[in-house]
Order: structure tokens, then C-alpha cells, then sequence
């Protein structure tokens, strides 16, 4: 094969089931929602709510070094990554300190990795979104009657990493559906062997890759 | 009527003391049911459901801070609250008296101080309106108020909180202060209860925080008679038990929640810090509800200190309405 037809990129997504792991590759990204619509085409999520959103930084601004297109190279070298969009979901971390963090237990962690809400016990008291780093708790009832009143976040709501799509061997819908592959999913070692195969660096530091990877956050 | 039984509190700390009581009550309520949600899953559906219970608790809140600032606000602007104000301030006898009390709880001295005599044992002009203990449980109580509110505030502001602290350590280490705080509450709360509730002399209440003091008489017919008057009580028939049970009811409480809180994986103490607690958890959960019923019988008790309130009102009406030769003139002391 020569070499200008060598694959550089794989598939998004790698594996689905049990100890399944979501990550973005930033470099990919390409800012064009195409996850925030499949997500709410999914799951029918109402317009004014999502579960998944690109979050762009440093917007029209270039680079340091020619580390235009390398975001997480230049996050490395700690230089300024320039313009650069992040696909924010909830990433079921491993060490969730919203898990930790909630009193009544209504979040907690599957048997098979994924991070759950469960909706009878949350009291909307919002202390996973002072707990979360990544900003992946929404409140939508938070602006409707008593919840609005004295400021609580009604039921917490969050990506599920659509759990019932990959009980059935299916991919969450984000990931399917990303033009460009930025969002990587499938075991530590697979997401980090496919982004070391693209050459691309790891957006996060160091603390954040310890709460979403734990133990394996070593693979990287 | 005995010198046991010289006021202590004006007209409004009556009233303050027990709005206090069940907004603090409220506050608990609603909290403990938040943060012991397995073990008091009763008490979380009846303070409002999970949809309910943080907007209750949060408008309690709001409560205390409107009591407190009015409580502020009356200490510095009136006379009575000033001279109050000075009643409350520590002093070296204080200091002397609980230096005394740990000799005399080690068998070096033979009696307690003055400053340490809150109940019985003294005639009442010998003894400080309160002693060191009353005022450590007023000064305790309003810094871990102060402590709880701010706290409370700030995570109820999760923007003010960020503004303030940056990161999310220093956000989430509010988070744990306030609930830690609230468990150190409840014990001083609980005992606070067990100390004015079954006092042999006072049981099953201590009524001086509910009748004004300018409707107790600070002099009696019989002055010359000697001793203090708890000559004259006799012990009612439930004290020993009711006393007792209330005892170990009060020690389940408070060691039930300080074990939970420190077992009870995440919240309040860190995952890291947490200790494995599933072969306990049946126990915790007997003895947090145990916890819960003191806190109730403390609410039921100021309820029905205000009762009493009402009925030594009623009595001293009808004695006005019709007096009788021999009646002790009620002092008019300013209220």
C-alpha cells in the first residue's frame, strides 16, 4: 500500500458493551453539530435541551508554532492550542466525582462502567454540576414551578451513552454519526491506541484523565 | 414556685426561641432526609419527595436568615438586647468554673463553681443568669448557624460559588463542610434537647425558655425560709425511666450519625476517605431513626413549652381577676 493511501483514520467507534469508554478527539473535530442532532433525533431530546454540545475555545484565534491543527500536541507542550472545538458529553467516567458527590446516590455506576441517573431519587440539588468537570449535568426543569422558585435543578438529566443502543451491539448515535470519526468509543487502550495512530494529542490533562480513565488513564 | 425557677428570658426570646426551634427543626428535617435518604426514606416522602424536599429545606433556610438578621438587628439597637448581649459574654469566672468542673469530674474538688450551677443547688441571685455552659450553647449554636447559612448560600449559588473559590475542590469542600457541619449540630441539638428536657428538678421541660421572666415572680412569701426550694420538689414517678431510655436514645443518635456520616460512601466525606459500612448498615439505619425521634421529642417538647407558657398566662389572669390574700406580687420588670 503506498503510503498516500494509507489509512490514517479508523472508525469512531471501536467497541460498545461492557467497560465501553467515550472520548473526544479534538483535532477531528470539526465544530458541524452533526452529534448534537443525532443525539436529539435519538433520543428526541426538545430543542431547547441536549445532552451533547460542541464547546469551541480560542475561536478565530490561530495556534502557537504551526500546532494550528495539533490542539492537544500544543495542550502538551503547553502552548496555546488556537481555535479549537470539544465535543462535551458526559464521558462515564471511571473516578465520577458526581457519583461521589450525590447525596441521595440517585447517580451511580453500572456494573458495566456506565454512569446512570436515576430519576426517582435525584432532588435536583445540583451538586454533580459543582462536582463535574466537564459540565456534563443539564437541569431542563429547572426554570419550571417550585424548582424555579427557590433556584433547584428539578431531575438532573445527562448523556446516557446511549446504554440501549449498545446493549444490541450498536454504537452511541454521537459517535455514529460523527462526519469525521472525533468521537472515539470503545475500551481505554483502543481510544488511545486510534488517537496515537492519528497522531493526535490528548486534549485533557492529566487530573481529568485520572477521573475519566482511572487506572487505565496509563494506556495514554 | 421555687428559686429554681427565676426567669431567664425576655418576652421576645421566648418567641425567638421557639420560631427558631422549628425552622432549625424544619432545617433538619429536611436535610437529614436528604442526607441519610436510605436510612430515612419515610421522612424524605414526607418532607416534600425528592421533587420537593430542597426547595422546602432552601425556604427554611431563608427562614434562619431572617431570623438571625433580626436577631442581630435587635441585640445592637436596643437596650435589652445590649444588656443581654453582656450577660452572654464569657468571662474569667466562666473559664474558672470549667477548670473547676473538670476537677470536680476527677474528684479534686467538692463542689461546682457558681458559673457551672445551670439547674439547682444555689439560691438564683448567687448564680450568673447562665452559665458557662448556657453560654457556650449560645455561642456554638450561632457560630455553626453563621457557618451553615453562608455555606448553604454559596452552594445554593453554584455561580457565587465558582466567583468566589475558582475551582471545583473549593466548591465541593463547601459542599462537605456543610453537611459535616449540619452532623455537629444535631449532636449539640440533641443534647441540647436531653439537658432542658430531663433535668430531675424541670422534667419533662424546662420552662424558662418559654415564660417570659417579668411573669415570674423574682421574690417569694417565704423569704426566710432556708434552702432553695428543691426541698420542696418531689421526683415524678417516669423520671427514672423516661430519663434513662432518653439517655441511651440520645447516645444511639449521635454515635448513629457520626458512624453514617463517616461510612456512608461520598457524601458527605469523600469517597477516598469513606469506610466500608454494609455490615453496619441495618444497625445505622435503627439508630439515625432513633437520632430522628429525639429530634422529634425535642419539637413536641418546645411545643409544649409554649402550651405551658399559655396556661401559666391563663393562671396569672384569673389570679388578677380575683385575688386572694396571701398571692406574691408579680414583678413588672421590663420585658
Amino acid at each position: 500500500m503506498s503510503k498516500s493511501n494509507q489509512e490514517v483514520m479508523g472508525d469512531g467507534v471501536m467497541g460498545v458493551g461492557e467497560n465501553t469508554r467515550i472520548f473526544p478527539d479534538v483535532e477531528a473535530c470539526i465544530d458541524c453539530g452533526g452529534c448534537v442532532v443525532a443525539c436529539k433525533r435519538t433520543w428526541d431530546v426538545p430543542r431547547d435541551e441536549q445532552r451533547i454540545s460542541i464547546s469551541t475555545m480560542l475561536e478565530g484565534q490561530e495556534g502557537e508554532g504551526g500546532l494550528n491543527a495539533s490542539s492537544g500536541r500544543a495542550m502538551e507542550q503547553g502552548t496555546s492550542p488556537g481555535e479549537t472545538s470539544i465535543p462535551m458529553q458526559c464521558y462515564h467516567c471511571d473516578n465520577a466525582p458526581c457519583v461521589s458527590v450525590c447525596p441521595t446516590d440517585s447517580l451511580v455506576s453500572m456494573e458495566d462502567g456506565f454512569v446512570n441517573v436515576r430519576d426517582s431519587l435525584c432532588i435536583g440539588c445540583q451538586y454533580c454540576l459543582s462536582a463535574c468537570p466537564f459540565g456534563a449535568p443539564q437541569f431542563p426543569d429547572s426554570d419550571e414551578g417550585v424548582a424555579d422558585i427557590v433556584g433547584s435543578g428539578g431531575t438532573m438529566d445527562k448523556c446516557t451513552m446511549c446504554d440501549e443502543r449498545q446493549e444490541v451491539g450498536k454504537g452511541p448515535a454521537c459517535a455514529e454519526e460523527c462526519s469525521t470519526d472525533a468521537i472515539l468509543v470503545g475500551d481505554a487502550t483502543q481510544i488511545a491506541d486510534e488517537l496515537e495512530r492519528r497522531d493526535s494529542g490528548v486534549f485533557f490533562n492529566d487530573v481529568a484523565m485520572e477521573i475519566i480513565f482511572g487506572d487505565d488513564a496509563e494506556a495514554f | 414556685m421555687t428559686n429554681l425557677d427565676h426567669g431567664k428570658f425576655t418576652r421576645m426570646t421566648t418567641t425567638f426561641h421557639s420560631l427558631l426551634a422549628l425552622d432549625v427543626f424544619a432545617l433538619f428535617f429536611t436535610g437529614y432526609a436528604i442526607m441519610f435518604n436510605d436510612h430515612l426514606w419515610w421522612l424524605l416522602v414526607l418532607m416534600g419527595g425528592n421533587v420537593g424536599v430542597v426547595a422546602l429545606h432552601r425556604i427554611a433556610g431563608l427562614g434562619l436568615v431572617a431570623l438571625v438578621t433580626f436577631w442581630v438587628v435587635m441585640m445592637l439597637i436596643t437596650d435589652t438586647g445590649r444588656s443581654n448581649f453582656r450577660k452572654v459574654v464569657p468571662t474569667g469566672d466562666d473559664i474558672a468554673a470549667f477548670v473547676q468542673d473538670v476537677k470536680f469530674m476527677l474528684g479534686r474538688a467538692d463542689e461546682r463553681h457558681p458559673n457551672a450551677r445551670q439547674f439547682a443547688g444555689y439560691d438564683s441571685d448567687e448564680v450568673p443568669l447562665l452559665s458557662y455552659v448556657g453560654k457556650g450553647v449560645v455561642f456554638i449554636f450561632a457560630i455553626e448557624l453563621t457557618l451553615l447559612v453562608i455555606s448553604g448560600l454559596l452552594i445554593w449559588s453554584k455561580t457565587g460559588l465558582m466567583q468566589y473559590f475558582a475551582t471545583k475542590t473549593a466548591a465541593m469542600a463547601f459542599v462537605v463542610f456543610h453537611g459535616l457541619l449540619g452532623i455537629i449540630m444535631l449532636m449539640g441539638v440533641m443534647f441540647h434537647i436531653f439537658e432542658h428536657g430531663f433535668h430531675p428538678a424541670f422534667y419533662p421541660l424546662e420552662t424558662k425558655a418559654f415564660i417570659p421572666r417579668r411573669m415570674i415572680p423574682e421574690s417569694h412569701d417565704d423569704e426566710d425560709v432556708e434552702g432553695t426550694g428543691i426541698e420542696r420538689l418531689s421526683l415524678a414517678p417516669s423520671w427514672n425511666l423516661v430519663a434513662n431510655l432518653m439517655g441511651v436514645l440520645v447516645t444511639v443518635g449521635i454515635v448513629s450519625v457520626m458512624t453514617a456520616s463517616i461510612v456512608d460512601e461520598g457524601y458527605p466525606v469523600p469517597r477516598e476517605l469513606a469506610v466500608e459500612g454494609g455490615v453496619i448498615e441495618l444497625l445505622l439505619t435503627i439508630g439515625i431513626n432513633i437520632g430522628i425521634f429525639v429530634l422529634f421529642v425535642g419539637l413536641v417538647l418546645s411545643l409544649y413549652g409554649n402550651v405551658i407558657r399559655r396556661r401559666w398566662e391563663r393562671q396569672l389572669q384569673e389570679q388578677r381577676e380575683r385575688p386572694t390574700a396571701g398571692d406574691g406580687e408579680v414583678a413588672s420588670a421590663e420585658d
